[in-house]
């Protein structure tokens, strides 16, 4: 049979009780969590990808409906865009030059341009609308876009001076004229071959070896030679503790400086590896353990003791 | 669409017109060298620019080899209108010459 255990009890329920309501209306206790998330965030609306989703396809796959002249082009490129371009996509002072320098990809000095080197129109059209104007990205519309896009294809005698890019008639501009000159790299990401069936137990896999085809050439190539400790040592020093001991930096004995490292060798090279190792500070600086280069062996860091030691002092 | 040596951008403002005008011109000195071969390039540089308005001359520059390549050049025009043919024109000193007009907007 059920009786409360005490009195107190019911009086507890009923407090946590209206607790909760007040909680809940006060909006403090959130509301049921979709399974399999970590609880927090919401899914995006479509309106919000749409707000991200502004890549264009070299096709022109992605491009908004609107449309925008030469003509009205010509006015937004003098307001927001002839200041650094120029009027002719000339490019004012170390600005990007926009037109022209059509045959000059193989001078000294070629003039890569929207015209002489570019290859998509889609690339120009997102350019803009992404970037442009430098001091305000993103804040032109479609029709501002085109009719930009299409003035710039006009300042590279690509388009007559009535054309209207559009959606439709991107087709027409897709390809710059440099466009044929690129070339798709067949390298393959990867080598591996992607396994659908039959395959091993990925807890099974181990690398079991050096990448063969180095191992291979080195061998065949030059006599394997193990580096000799003073070499490990001059590796170590030029690779952690050259950045300091080379000039001094922050009280640290100069390489060559023979008085300071006699000084410091009175303690016995012993004293100067444990400091070396485990850190140390004295007098005139403070040395880090292993110069902060966790990653370097105790023993790495004695040679490189003994190379600065050696090189200072004979 | 042909593309023109002279570039000309020409816009009236209370009958003041402000001029625009770039010429595509290697404008060669005759003392650079070729890198290559180490020969001279030739001289070929712009000796005069007339520029025009409705027909009639108003300005003429001479210029020389210390003048940039594709040389960029800008001037206001007094009494100015919508439509006014503004034109101009050069010659260099191998003979070679180009021209545009175009009307004021």
């Amino acid at each position: 049979m059920f009786r409360f255990p005490n009195l107190a009890w019911p009086k507890r329920i009923l407090m946590a009780l209206a607790l909760a309501v007040l909680l809940a209306s006060s909006g403090l206790i959130a509301k049921p969590k979709p399974a399999g998330h970590y609880g927090y965030g919401k899914a995006a609306t479509a309106a919000e990808i749409a707000g991200w989703d502004i890549d264009i396809r070299p096709d022109g796959r992605g491009l908004p409906d609107a449309s925008g002249s030469v003509e009205d082009g010509e006015m937004l490129y003098e307001d927001q865009c002839a200041a650094c371009h120029g009027s002719f996509g000339e490019g004012v002072g170390r600005y990007p030059v926009l037109a022209g320098g059509e045959g000059t990809l193989t001078e000294a000095r070629p003039e890569k341009t929207v015209g002489s080197f570019w290859a998509h129109t889609s690339t120009l059209f997102d350019y803009i609308r992404r970037a442009m104007p430098f001091t305000q990205p993103s804040s032109l519309s479609a029709e501002d876009t085109y009719a930009i896009t299409a003035y710039v294809l006009y300042l590279n005698d690509l388009v007559e001076d009535d054309f209207v890019l559009s959606k439709e008639t991107f087709a027409e501009v897709a390809k710059l004229p440099n466009h044929g000159n690129f070339t798709p790299d067949p390298r393959p990401d990867v080598d591996a071959k992607r396994c659908m069936k039959n395959c091993k137990d990925p807890a099974s896999v181990r690398i079991t070896s050096e990448p063969t085809i180095l191992a291979e050439e080195v061998a065949e190539d030059t006599p394997v030679k193990a580096a000799s400790p003073q070499e490990q040592g001059a590796e170590v020093y030029n690779g952690a503790c050259a950045v300091c001991h080379n000039q001094g930096v922050a009280g640290a004995p100069k390489l060559g400086d023979k008085a300071d490292w006699e000084k410091r060798l009175s303690a016995g090279e012993e004293t100067l590896i444990k400091h070396a190792i485990e850190g140390f500070q004295g007098q005139s600086g403070f040395m880090p353990a292993k110069g902060g280069r966790m990653d370097l062996s105790d023993t790495a860091v004695a040679e490189a003791v003994k190379f600065m030691l050696a090189e200072s002092i004979n | 669409m042909a593309s023109k040596s002279v570039k000309i951008r020409g816009k009236v403002k209370d009958g003041v017109a402000k001029v625009k005008v770039l010429i595509s011109h290697p404008m060669e000195t005759g003392t650079r060298r070729d890198a290559d071969t180490g020969d001279l390039i030739p001289a070929k540089y712009i000796q005069e620019v007339v520029y025009s308005h409705n027909g009639k001359a108003v300005m003429t520059a001479y210029w020389g080899t210390s003048v940039s390549k594709n040389p960029y050049s800008a001037f206001t025009l007094k009494s100015a209108t919508v439509g006014d043919m503004v034109g101009v024109s050069w010659s260099d000193n191998t003979g070679a010459s180009g021209e545009n007009e175009i009307p004021l907007k």
